[in-house]
């Protein structure tokens, strides 16, 4: 065997290995899997899958999809899952560093690591398309999915899906 | 070429096996009994913690830190997991008895012996949450702040029996979002919930 040859399957082997250790890991699938598939009539892209936490598959592993450092959707209200179209999540991080995204049809944002990464933790807020800012007030240590926190239903250990409107008028905390 | 084990092999693998289970069989007797405690000699003050659990709610029980079942150091709190069924973040807006009491358990019985130790005039390094923390042992959320800050002094005050509920406030105003109007900062206004 010639070298390059040698160094070309160690290389193949590596990536194997790396492969299938990805793909080992159990309670990371079984959350993958309980997203279930996508909703009918809507492609892989940035309007899919709303309100689910991005990072479980967009972690920037070994394979497709393209991974993310922060990701989530914002709602209208606690109530429904009204996407809002073009509001500003100003994000920053422990350095200082900030960064804005812009939500889209589907109420979605995605930040690519190579467009920012944060210095945990982070603080956020959310400018609706008309109004003031909506700060969060809680800090985020290690999540980059809004919705790895909020998510639906409410209980003891979630708000909620993120939203910038409650009932009576006020804003959510 | 090899010849397939002969009795005397196979006799000497049998022999290494019965040992080794032998080995493995008398250790397990050797452990300590079921039934065995250790009963923290001292203990810091449970009157005085609320605004530390403030604190470490804010800093260390976010829903995405210490503040979710799957972790040690469990911690209960406005800012993160509740206890009650009823309960949301948030919702009630400060921390309630039952959390307190949950929190101060958690604390206090991460590491009982240490514990005893720093309660009783040790030093607070000896907790590994305090290390943690301070960033001198791996920790999955990083550095959280700096031996001697505001956030330090109001861990490390109150496991040492000198609370300072000052530090504690201090330290709260320059993390919570933000700062002084959080709504958050109400709660150590208020007494500790009976």
């Amino acid at each position: 065997m010639i070298p390059s040859q040698r160094y070309f399957g160690t290389a193949a082997l590596a990536a194997a290995a790396v492969t299938l250790c990805a793909q080992c890991d159990p309670v990371r699938g079984d959350a993958i899997d309980a997203l279930g598939g996508e909703a009918p009539g809507v492609r892989r892209g940035p309007l899919h899958r709303p309100g689910q936490p991005c990072l479980l598959c967009h972690d920037g592993d070994f394979r497709d999809p393209e991974g993310f450092s922060v990701a989530g959707t914002v709602f209208l209200t606690p109530e429904d899952r009204t996407a809002v179209n073009g509001a500003t999540v100003h994000l920053t991080d422990a350095t200082g560093s900030s960064f804005d995204a812009t939500t889209n049809a589907a109420g979605n944002f995605y930040i690519l690591p190579s467009q920012w990464t944060p210095h945990y933790p982070m603080t956020a807020s959310v400018t609706p398309p008309a109004g003031a800012p909506i700060p969060m007030q809680t800090l985020i240590h290690t999540e980059g999915s809004c919705a790895g926190c909020h998510f639906d239903p409410a209980g003891t250990n979630s708000p909620g899906h993120l939203c910038i409107e409650l009932a009576d008028g006020g804003t959510p905390p | 070429m090899r010849s397939r084990g002969s009795p005397f092999e196979l006799g000497a693998v049998f022999a290494i096996a019965s040992v080794a289970a032998a080995a493995v069989t008398l250790f397990a007797c050797s452990a300590p009994p079921a039934d065995a405690r250790y009963t923290q000699t001292t203990l810091p003050d449970s009157a005085s913690f609320s605004p530390v659990a403030e604190l470490l709610d804010v800093r260390c029980g976010t829903l995405d830190c210490h503040g979710t079942a799957f972790r040690n150091l469990r911690l209960y709190g406005s800012s993160g997991l509740r206890l009650s069924e009823s309960d949301r973040p948030f919702v009630p807006l400060c921390d309630t008895a039952g959390e307190l009491t949950q929190d101060y358990l958690s604390v206090v019985g991460l590491e009982p012996e240490e514990m005893s130790a720093v309660a009783a005039g040790g030093d607070p390094a000896l907790l590994t949450m305090v290390r943690k923390a301070r960033g001198t042992e791996a920790h999955k959320g990083g550095q959280v702040w700096t031996k001697g800050d505001s956030s330090d002094s109001c861990l490390t005050s109150w496991l040492s029996g000198k609370p300072n509920p000052g530090d504690c406030a201090t330290a709260l105003a320059g993390v919570l979002p933000t700062g002084t109007s959080n709504p958050l900062m109400q709660c150590l206004a208020q007494p500790p919930p009976p």
